[in-house]
């Protein structure tokens, strides 16, 4: 008897403790942040990282709204890398077209560069 | 107080093995991706020197979804911690990619540099001996090496008779001309003007210089600039055969076109 209720205590408190969570409001600046600079750097929807990123970032803020800040919290951490990979995939997409141009470049340098000499 | 004790012990014991459930089932292959994912990144040596701080994240995040795994009830917490671990990652090699990337511009735009500047070189010689084989081709057109620099003769044959209109069959001789010193934008010229002795003499001068002057208008037509062009006309003096006859005369009536060295030093009018 005592140790069912100290069990059922626990749980309750445990139960508690994570509707107790604070909102994440710093959590939701991290992930409008990274979003904004994914979308600034030029990721659009057609990179999947990102869409998710904006899917789970629309859940999260209705988890908010429902006040089930753990639900938001954790959504949002998510949408945050989500936007985070999606970012440095825009960067590396455009660093590798770059290089393709330059090689480009410098192929058609070696050939003028043999017709002249 | 006993249906209400059993009520609430049926109630964890159902409670526990749900969340027994969940912790057990996909948490634990998530884990195990998360765990791969970041040992890849961790034994890569580029992904660690490029993105120390991603890597080092992924291994908390890992730490905490492992630490999370040996609670019962912990199952969406550990799938959690293991999605930012593999995140982490996944942004970390996508970091090194890019670094990588980066370094490998830098090294070829130096390469684009070096490549550019050589054939920049080797155009230019190659439009010099283009230069050199014009300036052979004018010399044995009509020039001769004299005191005075290198001179061009234009001969009678391309004006008409008292007219000081260039003749369309000069074309040929002025275009070679003006392509000489496209491509000796240093060197300048003096056009001078030349008759024969018939004719009263102050005729004679204002013929020559006009004749001379025609040669000049052609070359300022054909894009030379015209403070590289001098023009005179010096009537029937500096005669090159004697005038007696008509064959002395038509070498007499002539245009001379004086070129000055490559550094556009010109010798003086005579």
């Amino acid at each position: 008897m005592r140790i069912q209720s100290l069990c059922a205590a626990l749980a309750i408190l445990a139960l508690a403790g994570c509707a107790a969570d604070p909102a994440p409001t710093e959590q939701f600046r991290l992930t409008e942040q990274a979003l904004e600079q994914a979308k600034a750097v030029g990721a659009t929807d057609d990179v999947p990282e990102l869409k998710l990123a904006e899917q789970k970032f629309t859940r999260a803020q209705g988890s908010m709204a429902d006040q089930s800040f753990k639900n938001a919290r954790m959504r949002a951490e998510q949408a945050e890398l989500d936007a985070r990979l999606a970012e440095a995939r825009v960067l590396t997409q455009k660093s590798q077209e770059q290089l393709t141009a330059l090689d480009a470049r410098i192929i058609r340098l070696r050939k003028q560069l043999g017709e002249v000499q | 107080m006993s249906v209400f004790k059993k009520l609430g012990g049926g109630l964890l014991v159902l409670g526990c093995a749900g969340l027994f459930g969940c912790a057990s089932q996909g948490s634990e292959s998530a884990l195990q991706q998360a765990n791969s994912s970041f040992q890849s990144v961790k034994d890569d040596s580029n992904v660690l020197r490029n993105a120390p701080r991603d890597v080092i994240r992924a291994g908390e995040s890992l730490a905490r979804a492992d630490r999370l795994s040996n609670y019962w009830g912990s199952g969406a917490d550990v799938r959690h911690y293991a999605y930012l671990s593999q995140r982490y990652s996944e942004i970390a090699r996508e970091h090194s990619n890019e670094a990588m990337n980066q370094e490998r511009l830098a090294k070829l735009e130096l390469e684009r540099q070096r490549l550019q500047l050589a054939l920049r070189e080797a155009k230019l010689l190659s439009v010099q001996q283009q230069g050199k084989w014009l300036e052979e081709q004018i010399v044995s057109l009509a020039t001769t090496e004299t005191d005075r620099g290198l001179v061009m003769t234009l001969g009678d044959v391309l004006f008409d008779t008292g007219e000081a209109d260039l003749k369309s069959s000069a074309n040929r001789t002025v275009l070679k001309l003006v392509q000489f010193l496209q491509l000796n934008p240093k060197r300048v010229v003096r056009i001078e003007g030349y008759t024969d002795s018939t004719g009263a003499r102050q005729d004679n001068l204002q013929l020559s210089r006009a004749r001379a002057q025609a040669v000049a208008d052609v070359l300022i037509d054909l894009g030379i600039d015209e403070k590289r062009i001098q023009v005179e006309g010096y009537g029937d003096e500096y005669p090159v055969e004697a005038n007696a006859s008509e064959r002395g005369r038509a070498k007499n009536r002539r245009v001379e076109i004086v070129f000055s060295d490559e550094k556009g030093r010109l010798g003086a009018a005579r």
